[in-house]
């Protein structure tokens, strides 16, 4: 923006001034409608959904699920997604210093005069963008599952003994870590191990069972469930060999 | 010229610059002409004054930020102590599975100073760090090496697995996948009179080489030790 | 008797003191008129000792350009919502206790058992949600009006250090309550500052006031959440809002400014 821009735009502006409104009680009556509704939301939030607090801290646990509140989910997506650790550093620090000094500088490096959205297409596609990111990864952060459960609903077929054999199979796989390497449905990594979800489309129960006693590396054996808890070694091939 | 300076507040002419060089000014005040000058003075009293006012505004503002900054860090320098804390006998463990414990990490504060460890003996055939006083029963730390969520060792896996953000470790705790930076911390142990002993927590690098204790997301590998250097509060062995 | 005078240009037309219409008030002062004068003379008062009234005018009565809309309450209504936590805020500090062993106690007998404990709690809950995401709108409102440009490129620095602050906010207030949200939010958070090179590990020694979670970290973030940061919030909104007023709010980009240059420009002058 050069001396002249910055006049023109000075000018124009005290024309459109001269042509408003005094902010009280014009502008104020605005403001203060606005300021009731967001009184009236806060205290609607509040009545309605309360102030909850969970069981208190403690810091022995090794079950406990942690997850952040709703506006930091975009950030806890990003280092969820961010896998080899020499990266590490740049989803917790670089990027997130960055985007600020991006923020801070914004009027230094956008020195263009022009003020009207669809003029300026590169700053609005940056905005959209941004924001279309950022509501991405809060929604795949809020959905996130556990590592250590598969949330996924029993196929329909399954009835009685069956079904129960299916819903403690399922118990095994969360409590096994399997979804720490695969993927089951909305639940667990892309890797290092194959996707989970239609495994017994590719294999049958007994193949599943086999590969489960004599598996390739680095995927531990399972031969020790197998042979000290039968059952449970039951449950999980039952399980997995539903998975079409 | 429009629009007129009126509107846009500029009623600073830039000042024509002199064609002619001027002197240097003397640095004696009598040699400039300053009245009741003395005999070799280069300080005007003007000057003397906000100097005066500069370095007793600073002096004061001095005066109490530092000590309140000092009192602000003054924990970050500070050397914690330790104690040998019993987790019980040697017979409670075993080399094949973990056994989790509950020690105190920070005294004074109740159940928000605990910890949890996952504790099993050495056991030759995989464990392939050298072995010395320290490490004979191995006490690992249940705090994830990606940002410090609680791991959970799961049996049927023989693997350490994060819920946070997805890292797994294996069964001695050397990371196998997602983010973590490093295996998983280990506690210093020892047996004394048949009694397993925990104290200060150490980190490991990928060859499970020790390095003085680090906080989640800090590499010790390679440059990382020098990035993330060793903090003024490690205890003192 | 001195009256207020106010300079006749910028004052609308309705707000402008007006001479009694003949034949009212038949020369009896009635009460009504008499609590007017007290409290006129009251204001007279303060100005008189103050000269507030200029500063006053010069803020309320300066005018907000044409097209102004409802976009532009966004930055008054997250000025309300931090007013709101900050009451709220005040109020909850009466009953809260930082310590690592009593927090969790003091937050559940808020929540439980003081007279309306959770709503004064849940106010200030979820008044947070409804700053940041405020603040997120203000700062998207200002983006894409182009409203960051000369001569307000200050304010937009301004209003960042303000979203930073406002994210230290909720970042501290989280581990208040003390369960277990909080405890691994924060864990992790200030886990996330370690790992900077070099400084990390001493920052987060320094959030911590230690090398693990120990006595000091909760009354830290105590006092962080409750004296530091609002402090500076306050003090840089009004930074804000001084030079928002100085500069005037910006007018939406699509509207053009359309008259004569010379009749505005005459009238700008005088």
């Amino acid at each position: 923006m050069n001396q002249r821009e910055k006049e023109r735009y000075l000018r124009d502006y005290a024309i459109l001034k001269s042509q408003g409104k005094p902010f009280f009680p014009y502008a104020v009556a605005k403001d203060s409608a606005m300021a009731a509704l967001v009184l009236a939301v806060i205290i609607t939030l509040s009545i309605v959904l309360g102030a909850e607090l969970g069981p208190k801290a403690d810091p022995t646990t090794t079950t406990y699920v942690p997850r952040p509140e709703w506006y930091f989910f975009f950030l806890f997506e990003v280092l969820r997604v961010v896998r080899p650790p020499e990266f590490v550093p740049f989803a917790t620090i670089g990027v997130p210093t960055l985007c600020m000094i991006l923020l801070f500088l914004l009027p230094f490096y956008d020195r263009s005069p022009e003020r009207r959205p669809e003029r300026r297409p590169i700053a609005t596609a940056a905005g959209i963008i941004t924001i279309a990111a950022m509501a991405y990864l809060t929604y795949m952060g809020a959905n996130a599952g556990s590592p250590n459960a598969v949330d996924m609903k029993p196929p329909s077929s399954l009835t009685g003994a069956a079904l129960t054999q299916w819903n403690a199979g399922r118990l095994v796989v969360g409590q096994s870590g399997c979804l720490a390497c695969h993927r089951i449905g909305e639940n667990g990594n892309d890797g290092p191990g194959p996707q989970l979800t239609h495994v017994a489309s590719r294999l049958p129960a007994a193949a599943i069972a086999q590969t489960l006693r004599n598996p390739t590396a680095p995927m531990p054996s399972f031969q020790s469930l197998a042979d000290s808890q039968p059952e449970k070694f039951r449950n999980l091939v039952a399980f997995l060999g539903q998975l079409r | 010229m429009f629009p007129p300076r009126s509107i846009l507040g500029r009623h600073h002419p830039i000042p024509p610059v002199s064609s002619e060089r001027k002197e240097p000014k003397s640095k004696y005040t009598a040699d400039r002409g300053i009245p009741g000058a003395f005999e070799g003075e280069t300080v005007t009293r003007r000057r003397l004054m906000t100097g005066t006012v500069h370095g007793l505004g600073a002096l004061a503002a001095g005066a109490f930020a530092l000590p309140a900054l000092g009192f602000a860090l003054g924990p970050v320098f500070k050397r914690q102590k330790f104690q040998w804390q019993s987790i019980g006998n040697v017979a409670d463990f075993n080399q094949t599975d973990y056994t989790p414990r509950v020690i105190t990490i920070v005294s004074g504060i109740g159940e928000a100073g605990k910890s949890t460890t996952y504790v099993r003996l050495r056991n030759p055939s995989i464990d392939t760090e050298p072995e010395d006083q320290y490490n004979r029963v191995i006490a690992i730390s249940t705090r994830c090496n990606h940002l410090g969520c609680p791991v959970r060792f799961t049996e049927a896996a023989g693997k350490f697995i994060c819920p946070c953000h997805g890292g797994v470790y294996d069964f001695r705790g050397v990371r196998e996948g997602g983010p973590p930076v490093r295996p998983l911390d280990r506690f210093y142990t020892r047996i004394e009179n048949g009694q397993v002993q925990v104290g200060p927590r150490y980190s490991v690098n990928s060859n499970l080489k020790r390095f003085s204790p680090r906080d989640p997301g800090e590499p010790v590998d390679g440059i990382g030790q020098y990035l993330y250097p060793s903090r003024f509060s490690t205890p003192q062995k | 008797m001195p009256r207020l005078k106010f300079p006749a240009p910028p004052i609308p037309p309705a707000f402008q003191p007006k001479p009694k219409r003949p034949g009212t008030g038949n020369g009896k002062v009635k009460p009504a008129d008499q609590a007017a004068e007290a409290g006129i003379h009251v204001v007279d008062w303060i100005d008189e000792r103050t000269s507030l009234s200029g500063g006053l005018r010069w803020l309320m009565f300066r005018k907000v350009p044409r097209g102004t809309n409802w976009f532009y309450t966004l930055g008054s209504a997250t000025l309300f919502a931090f007013l709101s936590q900050a009451v709220t805020g005040v109020f909850l500090a009466m009953f809260y206790d930082p310590s690592a062993t009593h927090a969790y106690e003091s937050v559940r007998y808020i929540t439980n058992e003081a007279f309306l404990g959770q709503f004064v709690r849940g106010m200030h809950r979820w008044g947070s949600t409804v700053m940041v995401i405020l603040v997120f709108l203000h700062m998207a409102r200002t983006f894409f009006f182009g409203a960051y440009k000369y001569p307000r490129e200050l304010n937009w620095v301004i209003g960042v250090v303000l979203l930073i602050l406002t994210m230290t906010m909720a970042f501290t207030g989280y581990l208040l309550p003390f369960d277990q949200r909080s405890y691994w939010a924060t864990i992790v958070g200030v886990n996330i500052n370690g790992t900077g090179p070099l400084i990390g590990p001493y920052l987060s020694d320094f959030l911590r006031a230690g090398p693990e979670f120990g006595a000091l970290t909760l009354s830290r973030f105590y006092s962080i959440h409750m004296l530091l940061v609002p402090g500076l919030i306050a003090a840089l909104i009004g930074a804000h809002l001084y030079l928002v007023a100085k500069l005037g709010t910006t007018a939406p980009p699509w509207i053009e400014a359309e008259e004569d240059p010379a009749a505005e420009l005459h009238k700008a002058e005088v």
